[in-house]
């Protein structure tokens, strides 16, 4: 390559070597065409809809009608009175999220490796593992009747060990909702997400624990300097996704666990708005206007989040 | 990417010699590819062109179904319709498939399909008007559903076939005609449920057996109703006290106890009438003054702590099972009638009986309206443009909402539980209607999804001539707290239909804020420590509505409820 290069001049040889090399290995590009026509009709052609957001749009009327309107339906959000508080709860939840249930599968992923006893292990794997199977209507369900203050589990355990004298309505105090939500979204995810982390553990080699035993690191020191920096690029893959879908704070959960209007102030993130505002009272534009500047953010943190992680060498592209 | 780029040309360089001659042949497959992905966008296209095409046909086509002057006879020819029901629970049953629709089938020679929603009948709809494939007439709400619908074209005037079908005006009334008349002058919306007497179950369940062995204390006044309740949390410890029924329904109640001449129709407006104006409701005294009522017994643990939170199922399961000692809501009969029949096996004594509406001391009450009612009814049915003969749909409609309608439809096929019509026009029964009151039952309840323009005019004029017959043991419960208590504490709220704007619309936008400012400043009115905080935030939310526009609504809101007086007026 670097000889043909040299002899024939840079620029036109560039140009030239493209199409010759493309249709050179003609066979190859051909797997990739159906995945790059998919992506094109699926994921790039309806993304004219976008262009909603700067329309009224007028669903008889279709996108060749409706009125353009230019940025209006993003100053009406940006200007409605809930914004800030909006930001701050998308912010916050999903902020505790990373903080709490991010690293919680890592631990307990570090922790099972740790248990000998092959059959404790899968028991607990299995266990922590299902709730993710089950939907947030049926969680969220749970979570309602434990919480309630008729006949709710946990108010009869407090009640009944002396430590309050009446109920507490859990889910009527909005300080209470984050660690509520944050809770229930740990209890349900933990187990589902440690699996990539066991997976990871099992093939770190053998021979590094073997080695080190044997120059006298205990089993803390092992996991510190051996389990954790093996998995250190799934970790980092996995945070990079999640800093990414940090304008996602939730949705079905928090749709049904904060629905409330006591509530609302500390549970209404974008999507709920966007699902409540937006798609419930029918203003697509105006859905659609948030959903992109939902987006951007989303492309920038990612993007931002990939650049820091590259910089140690783990990054996702 | 790079990298990879170059490690796949140079593991192609070396199959390159042998696939020379190969080359030019991958070449035609690759513009193939091209041609078929060209192919498909431009077929994706196309389809706008005859979408439009489509659309003035039908326009010709509703035109010269006007001019028509024949009548179309029912069963003279076979009949498809296709329908629409806009609501997520509703799933229409098989056309056919219970006694009443299978003989319209056979006799009427109608045949009707629904599209489902799916759980999702909003996206539904909007993808069928996005597609331009509406069913021939849709089932949904009134007010601002209708109007999208209408402003955008989709929809078939009425008025064309008044005057040639004439059970809607029979039965419904030109006024009541005139108030569902569109801002253009015509009628698009065929009525579900139109009443012209009061209806409507808005008020208060009390259980008998707990009332009874408290000694039965009046329950007229707010005040009774604390000290009733007070004394139930004493001696019923795991008695709610105070039940509310979903979304508080309970909470907006107790507001007509404290407003003579209002109901809690007020509170779904977000409005107050005050003269010839609609004002704020955070600043009506009527309105702070039950929640500091209600925020009272909520401190002291008299209402349900859930109320602001549960859901239905749990409502159901404490009404039913008698473990409430007062039951308030828009509707309590629904389950309370349930409840009372188990409370009656348990203690021949027991079960569930209303109250008259609880009053603040001092206000009249006679003038006292815990619900509200309209005379539209419940919701209607719109003939689309995607109707190929909406003539036909419409003397469907009509007829179905007639007498032959009906009775069909609510009593079954005739020669069963009914025979033939009195001189008034209302079915004569037969004795196996007195007989098989389950079988009856059966008919109705199968129905009830078919029911899209209910004529409760003749209905109830049809069943309470019934109801009188039998002794008063066996008179349905609901309906005898119907006849003695409810209809007659409902309010006429007639005049407030439609003062909603339409939610893109810069009021629309306004209220939709506002009635989320008053959500939550009601939530927290309830929850609140003391009878100031209470007006507090009522202060702070005022503040917060007039500051997204609060007064440009209420003008709105204003000018529509003024157009409906005039209309009433007979203007």
């Amino acid at each position: 390559m670097k000889s043909e290069v040299i002899t024939k001049g840079i620029k036109v040889n560039k140009k030239k070597s493209f199409f010759k090399r493309y249709f050179g290995q003609f066979d190859l590009q051909m797997m990739v065409i159906p995945g790059l026509i998919f992506i094109f009709i699926f994921n790039y052609i309806p993304m004219y809809g976008v262009l909603m957001a700067f329309q009224n749009y007028d669903i008889f009327e279709g996108m060749m009608g409706s009125e353009w309107v230019g940025l209006e339906h993003f100053k009406m959000f940006f200007s409605d009175p809930r914004f800030l508080e909006i930001l701050r709860n998308t912010f916050v939840i999903s902020g505790l999220k990373i903080l709490i249930c991010f690293p919680a599968p890592i631990m307990l992923a570090l922790m099972l490796n740790e248990v000998k006893n092959m059959a404790f292990k899968r028991t607990v794997q299995t266990i922590t593992y299902l709730p993710h199977f089950l939907s947030w209507v049926i969680v969220a369900g749970f979570a309602m009747s434990i919480l309630s203050t008729d006949n709710g589990s946990l108010n009869i355990a407090l009640e009944k060990t002396g430590l309050i004298d009446e109920s507490i309505n859990f889910l009527a105090i909005p300080e209470y909702f984050w660690t509520i939500i944050v809770s229930t979204n740990l209890w349900k995810s933990i187990g589902f997400a440690s699996i990539v982390y066991i997976a990871a553990i099992a093939g770190v080699d053998p021979q590094l624990y073997e080695a080190a035993a044997l120059d006298g690191a205990s089993r803390f020191k092992q996991i510190f300097l051996i389990t954790i920096p093996s998995i250190m690029p799934i970790i980092i893959i996995f945070f990079i996704l999640e800093v990414g879908n940090l304008l996602n704070a939730g949705f079905e959960d928090l749709l049904i666990l904060g629905d409330s209007a006591i509530l609302r102030s500390v549970s209404d993130v974008i999507d709920t708005y966007v699902y409540r505002v937006g798609i419930g009272s029918g203003r697509y534009s105006y859905a659609t206007a948030i959903g992109l500047f939902k987006a951007i953010i989303s492309v920038g943190l990612l993007t931002l989040a990939n650049y820091i992680a590259r910089r140690n060498g783990n990054s996702l592209w | 990417m790079q990298r990879n780029w170059f490690k796949a040309s140079a593991l192609n360089k070396n199959f390159k010699k042998g696939l020379k001659g190969m080359r030019k042949r991958r070449f035609h497959w690759y513009l193939l590819l091209v041609l078929l992905t060209v192919g498909i966008v431009i077929g994706c296209s196309d389809s706008d062109t005859t979408e439009s095409v489509e659309e003035e046909t039908n326009d010709s086509e509703s035109d010269e179904a006007g001019e028509e002057d024949d009548l179309f006879v029912l069963g003279e020819e076979p009949l498809e319709i296709s329908m629409f029901g806009n609501y997520d629970w509703y799933t229409m049953p098989g056309w056919g498939d219970d006694v009443a629709t299978a003989w319209i089938k056979e006799n009427k020679k109608v045949d009707i399909t629904a599209i489902d929603g799916g759980g999702n009948a909003e996206q539904k709809l909007t993808t069928m008007i996005a597609g331009d494939e509406l069913p021939d007439f849709i089932w949904t709400d009134r007010g601002a559903s209708v109007e999208r619908l209408r402003e955008g074209g989709a929809l078939v005037p009425l008025d064309p076939y008044l005057d040639k079908y004439t059970n809607l005006r029979d039965w419904f009334g030109e006024e009541g005609i005139n108030m569902l008349r569109s801002d253009d002058g015509k009628l698009y919306q065929f009525p579900n449920w139109y009443n012209s007497s009061p209806f409507g179950n808005a008020g208060y369940v009390i259980n008998k057996g707990i009332y009874e062995d408290l000694g039965s204390p009046p329950l007229e006044t707010t005040e009774d109703l604390y000290e009733y309740l007070q004394l139930v949390k004493e001696n019923y410890p795991n008695v709610i006290p105070f039940e509310t029924g979903i979304d508080g329904q309970g909470i907006n109640v107790l507001y007509s106890a404290f407003a003579e001449g209002e109901s809690p129709a007020n509170i779904n407006n977000v409005a107050v009438q005050s003269g010839d104006q609609l004002t704020s409701i955070f600043t009506d005294e009527n309105y702070i003054e039950s929640l500091q009522y209600v925020s009272k017994l909520f401190r002291d643990g008299l209402i349900t702590q859930d109320a602001l939170t549960q859901d239905q199922d749990m409502v159901i399961e404490k009404v039913t099972s008698g473990n409430i000692a007062v039951f308030a809501s828009a509707s309590p009969t629904d389950h309370a009638r349930t409840g009372h029949y188990n409370l009656l096996e348990e203690d021949s004594d027991g079960g569930y009986f209303m109250i008259h509406p609880i009053h603040k001391k001092g206000l009249d009450p006679n003038e006292i309206y815990p619900g509200s009612y309209n005379m539209m009814g419940w919701n209607v049915s719109v003939i689309t443009k995607g109707a190929e003969d909406p003539e036909k749909v419409f003397a469907f409609l009509d007829w179905l909402t007639g007498p032959e309608g009906q009775a069909s439809l609510i009593f079954g096929p005739e020669g069963e539980y009914w025979d033939g019509f009195d001189e008034e026009g209302f079915p004569q029964f037969t004795e196996k209607y007195y007989e098989d009151p389950e079988g009856l039952a059966k008919v109705e309840e199968d129905t009830a999804n078919f029911q899209w323009n209910g004529n409760s005019n003749f209905l109830d004029t049809a069943k309470a001539k019934f109801e009188e017959t039998l002794p008063e043991e066996h008179r349905n419960w609901t309906t005898h707290w119907q006849n003695t208590i409810t209809w007659d504490t409902q309010y006429d709220a007639t005049q407030y239909l439609n003062i909603s704007p339409i939610p893109e619309s810069e009021e629309g936008i306004i209220q939709q804020r506002v009635g989320e400012i008053f959500e939550e400043a009601r939530a927290k009115a309830v929850y609140a420590q003391s009878d100031e905080e209470v007006e507090q935030i009522m202060a702070e939310a005022e503040t917060a509505a007039r500051d997204v526009g609060y007064q440009q609504l209420l003008e709105f809101q204003t000018e529509k409820w003024q157009e409906n007086l005039a209309i009433m007026a007979g203007e």
